[in-house]
């Protein structure tokens, strides 16, 4: 219902607009003052439009839905509002008042849809625009926007690639990519592009998600536009109301048992190592003798480091729009503890947002949103190195987590001859001990005056600025540490780093808008600029002499290589035009232009053009369609345009020289100087040509909606960093090459299956995105990932590997069978022979090196189910992803089968001997490294699983009250569950959505998608929650 | 409308100052636009040409020129499988395949020696335009022509014909180039230490750790032995031992740097120049050349610094019994160069171990040492000289020059008489003096000695697998492809071989 609150404000300043059109238009006749109420439901519908039939005179319905308008007798009065179906009411002689009750339309094609530089009637949009209303998403107990738009909009693949809060969300949005350009893409709030996170703006304050997915919607925004553009609209004042409403919700987060990975238990453990040394004919060590002595003494280090954590949220919002001035405030808290120990994310936001119309001519508005984000999460993700949570899987499970005191232990090492070469520090420690906090102050301030000096004519001019300040404070006492193998007490290391980071933008927009008879049109015109700058300042040390002053002053050693003070600028400026024209609203036509010259481009290439066109046809408002009872609502549309993406670095295309290449002279430092990069004064942006065609029918009275795209795209120019022969000194050159073609479907429907007493509607998506890269640089034809290649004539990131047989199942196998020369045994591993050379090779000329898998799915698709029955009302959203795999890089050490590491449960079952080949997964730990090596350091397909997953992301119940105090408009309570159920036979960790880097630390990125390596557990979130209007 | 086209004229007018607003140069970061303009920029590029030295001299110098030698070998931990690359090299079994190797020591040495060509390339193109001091300007060129030969005597040593950059490329074009032939190599590095003679001063003139005249004249000594040219080699080194720089240091232990003293002394002639803490110039190969694993205590004990951490993986430059029985009775430098230390997490029964001593120092940090690396050292000039003139049959004057290192060494002179025992004498005299200090591999190719030396080393290995540090367990033995990879030259590295047309 509060979609069309907001809805009912943009109809009504187009309503406004209309009616200014019209004014010099009054026709003459028997003229009387008509007045009366438009109501729906008893209440009266503030905003609504009433137009005399046939001609451009009409009125718009006060706060009390009043009209009055001067019409004679025999007009026709046609009352229309967004969201309801319009009613039209012959004016008889000598009636003046007309009472008119509205409606609810069950189609949602009048309402106004927010799209780049300004907003169309959902009906005439002949773009790929996909919007969703803030209030939709209001229930659902998470931290980021990101992760309520999850399974929500069709081609538009959103992954939660960590659990840490406010973190790891990855969007793509048609299947997007670059081989090193950024692929996020552009946020607009409000109008300004921003640099920032768009994590840190409290999801309360938005009103309406428009996703632009086509090039005829983003091209406005030319160089920055091809990754695809959300638009962000905050929340503004209702017409003619004053609300306070406060959201409240609390509940706690645990992370479930299903779905982890299933590591070996203590005595799992033990018996697996009684069981190597058997094996291999050598004396089992004593304390591996007697398994079932670890019976009831295992070590979970996994789930020692997790807890059940609390989170809440607490939101007041007022607006207001009386007279002149429409103002709203947001003040929200939301204050998360995370699931793995010593996290906590907090988020203290204040957004005002102010209109004031100071004369009939001019409007002014200023729009100023703070927020304060604290963020602590020890060092959970990353391999061996640093990351607790890879590193506690890796541990032991006999060794003791508590001592006999039960105080945590320090750190645990078994005697050498038990296969013990590590030292393992207790990681519930490292949680608790090491500091790895951010905290982030943000403004977001934008402010406008719109001055219109003549009838259909505005003029607006924009100044925007986003300020960001974020610290971070990395402190390593002594006495832990996140790697495995440091001895304690280690050497104490603290990093401090502030980010100081200014974007101002200034927009100047001409906007002229008539409608002449059947012909409407739009003319926008404008330019801008915008810059940036980030003030990075670093700086790093380590080695001191008490561990409760970790600050630089106290430290003997500074790290230069980590202490630094760094500028990043980049400077924008631009051009644009669109024009828009219908003719009787049934054809569409739109054409857009922007020019961007940018401080990132090359000398010789600084300005990009990126135009678009559209057109759309809207069949049910032809003759022949009419009629149809069946068929309430058809457009065909369909466009083509140019996008860029500038993510190309700030000074990829300069030479820059490197004067910190120190060397020593005797024992003194002296400064060197090396050039380190090549020039290219031709750089420039990623290209994007997008095609789209689709069309949108509404059957029933538009009871049921189905929407259909498809798409292709050519990228070309990608930039690159192109690997030069290293005997020039250079490792690569930065340039624009390749192209890749992504081509894909998208589906929506919309349906009630129910109405009246029990309302039930269905929302669902489904998309398919594909990809093929056709050509990269010139003389290479293929770039490898972490375990991945891109190659000319296949998709993007392939997972790149030796393809896995099986064991060598007993002597005769191996004698027939292709193998590694002095490596293959009997059960180790046999790998396909692609080459035929009869020689297993990995890399090199000899390679049998083939494509083992696809981190990408074959489709993707969202589920959202909304139920209302009485005061009760309930949804669940699901969504999921079919066919992509995922590559499990801790396997090459959780399933080390000489033993090192504690393991998957799943080596209990592995080859032991030809009469007991286990599962087939898992190889014989004979021979040690030389055989089990292969098996784990040679990427293969046993890396890769199937991660087809469904996840019910959200089940809400609420309540709504009826009978309230007077001072309460309403209040609604609610339960509200995220991360329900994950369905996947994904073995690897509970979050199939994962993507890391080879070294855990971070997103994967496009080159390297899809690996596991065991990141921060999402958990399974309960809340309860009211939801109150004053 | 017309308000329409003032807005339009506004706009347009308001690009005139585009360009300014477009500009955007990085402000903490130099560009190539306003560099080599000035003499401190040429000397800070010189400095930066020596910057890749470390990195070669912690790493691949010793394990293709000591590693891969009958000198050192391995110490084969089997809860190790990704150690190929230097097992590779120590035990002979460097894959080939199309004249290409994926070894990545290989391409270390590549990459890193052809960073320091085109860091000269850097300085040695624009200076000549640039006015400043022209002792400054000399001395500068010397040292990028010094660098640019010594990175080429090492490639074509190690790969025969290697494509030869003199000048920088100017962007994706250019950037790989045709292989030259050996000679052709030799010619140009020869050129440049020709000219880079007269160019540089002294030791006594030069910044300590620099590159001198005595050390180019060295270098071309080396090189001229390498191509046989022995009156030439006879020629350039006589200078260096005639001009009163160098001399002998009291003892062979203190021919050797310390962590931060006894850099460049009276024996050094060029040295690889490290220091110890936080600014990143630190060596590194003191933790190489070590047996794993290795306790804390054990690290302590060597180190003594303040944080030691435990070391685990593959031990590598570990002291064959071939070159332990190689010092004669009485030679002090088998103590100094040598010593045992106990690997309690060592499998089996025998824990004791020989390390390299020669190069031990206490440090204070775990892994980051001040060390130098010697290069060449008066010892090797007077070797050298001592070669050039025994191949040319003065033998006599040879002896002289090898006793007096023998000497140094607390050994009677030698009993070798006629060339062909002299020269005997002087490659064992190598051997061991220099042991250790990456001279053993190219010492074995120039004289053409691969299959005199290394195939018996190869058979002693398979024959006594406990002898050369395997561990007493059932399956750890060497792999069946060792000492099959016999070749002089090493393979081109794959990953540049991928992406040049040329080889």
């Amino acid at each position: 219902m509060n979609n069309q609150y907001l809805s009912r404000i943009k109809i009504q300043f187009v309503g406004f607009l209309l009616l200014m059109l019209c004014i010099s238009q009054l026709s003459f006749g028997q003229v009387q003052k008509v007045r009366g109420v438009i109501t729906s439901e008893n209440e009266p519908v503030p905003g609504a439009l009433v137009m005399i039939k046939g001609t451009q005179q009409g009125s718009v319905t006060d706060n009390n839905g009043n009209f009055s308008i001067d019409a004679s007798a025999g007009d026709i009065l046609v009352v229309s509002f967004i969201g309801y179906n319009s009613k039209e009411v012959a004016v008889v002689a000598g009636q003046t008042t007309y009472n008119v009750s509205l409606e609810l339309s069950t189609s949602d094609l009048n309402e106004v849809v927010v799209v780049g530089y300004g907003s169309q009637i959902k009906k005439e949009v002949t773009g790929a625009i996909q919007s969703i209303g803030g209030a939709e998403l209001r229930d659902m107990p998470v931290s980021t926007v990101a992760q309520k738009l999850q399974g929500r909009l069709a081609g538009v693949q959103i992954n939660q690639t960590t659990g840490q809060p406010g973190r790891g969300m990855q969007v793509r949005i048609r299947g997007q990519l670059s081989v090193s350009g950024g692929s996020e893409p552009l946020y607009v709030v409000d109008g300004f592009p921003i640099t920032g996170d768009i994590n840190s703006i409290n999801p309360d304050e938005i009103d309406d998600i428009s996703v632009l997915k086509d090039a005829a919607s983003t091209s406005l925004y030319g160089s920055r536009a091809a990754n695809g553009v959300v638009l962000i609209t905050t929340k503004r004042g209702k017409s003619g109301q004053t609300n306070v409403n406060l959201n409240v919700f609390t509940g706690f987060q645990k992370v479930p048992m299903r779905g982890r990975l299933e590591m070996m238990n203590a005595e799992e453990f033990a018996q697996f190592k009684k069981e190597y040394y058997e094996d291999a004919a050598r004396p089992v060590p004593s304390v591996f003798q007697n398994p079932a002595q670890y019976r009831d003494k295992n070590n979970d280090w996994y789930d020692a480091l997790l807890q059940t954590a609390p989170i809440s949220s607490y939101n007041l919002t007022l607006t207001s729009n009386k007279d002149r001035l429409n103002t709203s405030a947001v003040v929200g808290i939301f204050d998360q503890t995370g699931v793995v120990v010593n996290t906590d994310f907090k988020r203290f936001s204040l957004r005002l947002n102010t209109d004031y119309q100071l004369s009939d001519k001019i409007n002014i508005g200023v729009n100023v949103a703070p927020n304060y984000v604290f963020d602590n999460t020890p060092r959970s993700d990353g391999d061996r190195g640093q990351g607790i949570i890879f590193n506690a899987l890796h541990t032991w499970p006999v060794m003791p987590i508590k001592d006999e005191k039960g105080e945590l232990t320090l750190f645990n090492r078994f005697p050498a001859e038990t296969g013990n070469i590590f030292a393992y520090p207790n990681w519930v420690r490292s949680a608790q001990e090491l500091t790895n906090e951010t905290t982030r102050l943000n403004l977001l301030a934008t402010s406008y005056v719109e001055w219109k000096p003549i009838k259909n004519f505005s003029f607006k001019s924009t100044f925007n600025v986003e300020l960001n300040n974020s610290r971070f404070f990395f402190s390593n006492p002594s006495t832990a540490t996140s790697a495995i193998n440091q001895a304690i007490p280690t050497v104490a290391s603290s990093i401090r780093e502030t980010n100081n980071n200014l974007s101002w933008l200034n927009e100047n927009i001409a906007t002229y808008r008539n409608t002449i008879n059947d012909h409407a049109f739009e003319a926008l015109a404008g330019f801008s600029n915008q810059r940036f700058r980030l003030d990075q300042y670093r700086i790093q040390a380590d080695t001191y002499a008490d561990d409760r002053i970790l600050t630089s002053q106290a430290a003997v050693n500074i790290n230069r290589g980590g202490t630094f003070n760094a500028v990043q600028e980049w400077s924008l400026t631009s051009v644009f035009s669109r024009f828009t024209y219908s003719y009787k609203g049934k054809y569409l036509f739109t054409a857009s232009a922007r020019g961007d010259g940018s401080s990132r481009f090359g000398v010789n290439n600084r300005w990009g053009i990126f135009p678009s066109t559209s057109v759309g046809w809207v069949l049910s408002d032809e003759e022949f369609l009419k009629e149809n009872q069946t068929i309430s609502y058809a457009k065909l549309r369909s466009s083509y345009g140019i996008t860029g993406n500038n993510n190309i670095g700030n000074y990829t295309q300069y030479a820059l020289i490197n004067n910190t290449v120190n060397v020593a002279f005797g024992n003194t430092l002296t400064p060197g100087a090396a050039v380190t990069s090549l020039d290219n004064p031709n750089l420039g942006w990623e290209t994007t040509a997008q095609f789209d065609a689709g069309f949108d029918l509404g059957f029933l009275d538009d009871r049921i909606t189905f929407n259909y795209d498809y798409f292709v795209k050519n990228t070309t120019n990608l930039l690159y960093a192109v690997q030069i022969p290293q005997e020039s000194g250079f490792t690569n050159f930065n340039d624009n090459i390749g192209e890749i073609k992504f081509w894909g479907h998208e589906f929506q429907i919309n349906a009630m299956p129910t109405k009246g007493a029990f309302r039930w509607t269905v929302n669902a998506n489904l998309s398919f995105n594909r990809n093929k890269v056709l050509a990269l640089a010139n003389g290479i034809d293929r770039v490898y990932g972490s375990f991945h290649i891109t190659q000319v004539g296949q998709p993007f990131a392939q997972f790149y590997g030796l393809q896995k047989l099986g064991n060598y199942a007993n002597p005769e196998d191996l004698a027939k069978s292709p193998i590694i020369p002095g490596r293959s045994t009997v059960g180790s591993i046999k790998l396909a022979d692609i080459n035929k050379d009869g020689v297993i090779t990995f890399g090199g000329d000899r390679d049998d090196r083939t494509i083992i898998g696809n981190p990408f799915p074959d489709f993707s698709y969202g589920i959202t189910n909304n139920f209302n029955w009485k005061n009760w009302d309930m949804s669940i959203v699901g969504s999921g992803s079919q066919g992509q795999d995922l590559y499990m890089r801790h396997l090459y050490s959780l399933a080390n089968l000489d033993g090192v590491f504690n393991m998957v449960r799943k080596a209990t079952d592995r080859f032991r001997s030809p009469s007991d080949p286990g599962e087939g997964i898992f190889g014989t730990t004979v021979g040690g490294g030389n055989v089990t090596g292969i098996e784990r350091d040679w990427p293969n397909s046993n890396f890769v699983w199937d991660a087809s997953f469904f996840t019910i992301r959200n089940i809400t119940l609420g309540y709504t009250f009826t009978k309230l105090p007077k001072a309460i408009r309403s209040a609604r309570i609610y339960a509200s569950a995220q991360n329900v159920l994950v369905f996947t036979n994904y073995w690897g960790g509970q979050n199939p959505e994962v993507s890391m880097q080879s070294n855990g630390l971070g997103d994967g990125g496009n080159l390297s998608p899809g690996v596991d390596l065991g990141p921060y557990p999402i958990p399974r979130t309960i809340t309860f929650g009211a939801n109150i209007n004053f | 409308m017309k308000k329409y086209s003032i807005i339009l004229l506004v706009l347009l007018m308001s690009f005139t100052s585009c360009d300014d607003f477009l500009t955007v140069v990085p402000e903490t970061q130099l560009s190539s636009v306003t560099y080599f303009k000035t003499e401190n920029d040429f000397i800070q590029a010189v400095n930066g040409a020596y910057a890749p030295l470390r990195a070669y001299y912690n790493g691949p110098a010793w394990t293709l020129g000591e590693l891969h030698s009958d000198n050192t070998f391995y110490m084969r931990n089997v809860l190790f499988g990704a150690v190929e690359n230097t097992e590779n090299l120590a035990d002979f079994s460097v894959p080939i395949s199309n004249g290409t190797t994926p070894n990545s020591n290989v391409l270390a040495a590549w990459r890193g020696l052809y960073l320091m060509i085109s860091r000269a390339n850097q300085v040695l193109d624009p200076i000549d335009a640039v006015e400043f001091n022209q002792d400054s300007k000399n001395n500068v060129k010397g040292q990028a022509l010094f660098l640019r030969a010594f990175s080429y005597f090492h490639l074509v040593r190690y790969f025969g014909k290697v494509p030869l950059h003199l000048k920088p490329i100017p962007g994706r074009e250019g950037s790989s180039l045709p292989l030259s032939e050996e000679a052709a190599v030799f010619d140009q590095i020869i050129k440049d230490l020709v000219a880079a003679i007269p160019l540089l001063p002294q030791k006594s003139t030069q910044l300590a750790g620099r590159v001198t005249q005595g050390a180019a004249r060295t270098l071309l000594g080396d090189v001229y032995i390498y191509r046989k040219r022995w009156s030439d080699a006879e020629q350039v080194l006589a200078p260096v031992i005639s001009s009163g720089q160098y001399s002998l240091m009291p003892s062979y232990a203190m021919a050797f740097s310390k962590n931060s003293t006894n850099k460049n002394n009276s024996e050094s002639v060029f040295e690889v120049q490290f220091r110890e803490g936080p600014d990143g110039l630190q060596g590194t190969f003191l933790y190489q050349h070590l047996p794993y694993p290795l306790s804390v205590a054990e690290v302590r004990s060597l180190f003594n610094t303040s944080n030691p951490q435990p070391l685990d993986g593959q031990g590598n430059n570990i002291p064959t019994p071939d070159i332990i029985a190689a010092y004669e009775t009485g030679d002090t430098r088998q103590a100094a160069s040598i010593m045992t230390i106990t690997v309690s997490g060592r499998p089996g029964n025998n824990k004791i171990t020989p390390i390299i001593k020669k190069f031990q120092d206490t440090h204070a940090q775990h892994n980051n040492h001040g060390v130098n690396w010697p290069v060449y050292r008066y010892a090797e000039v007077l070797l050298l000289a001592a070669e050039a003139l025994n191949e040319q049959g003065k033998s006599g004057d040879a002896v002289g020059l090898l006793n007096q290192v023998r000497t140094r060494a607390g050994l009677a002179a030698t009993t070798a008489a006629g060339q062909a025992q002299v020269r005997e004498a002087i490659f064992k005299e190598r051997r061991v003096e220099l042991a250790f200090e990456n001279k053993r591999w190219f010492d074995i190719i120039r004289t053409d000695r691969i299959q005199e030396i290394i195939v018996p080393y190869g058979k002693r290995i398979v024959a006594n697998p406990l002898d050369y540090y395997f561990p007493p367990i059932p399956g750890a033995v060497p792999r069946n492809n060792v000492f099959t990879n016999l070749n002089k030259f090493f393979p081109y590295p794959a990953a540049e071989s991928e992406i040049s047309p040329y080889f």
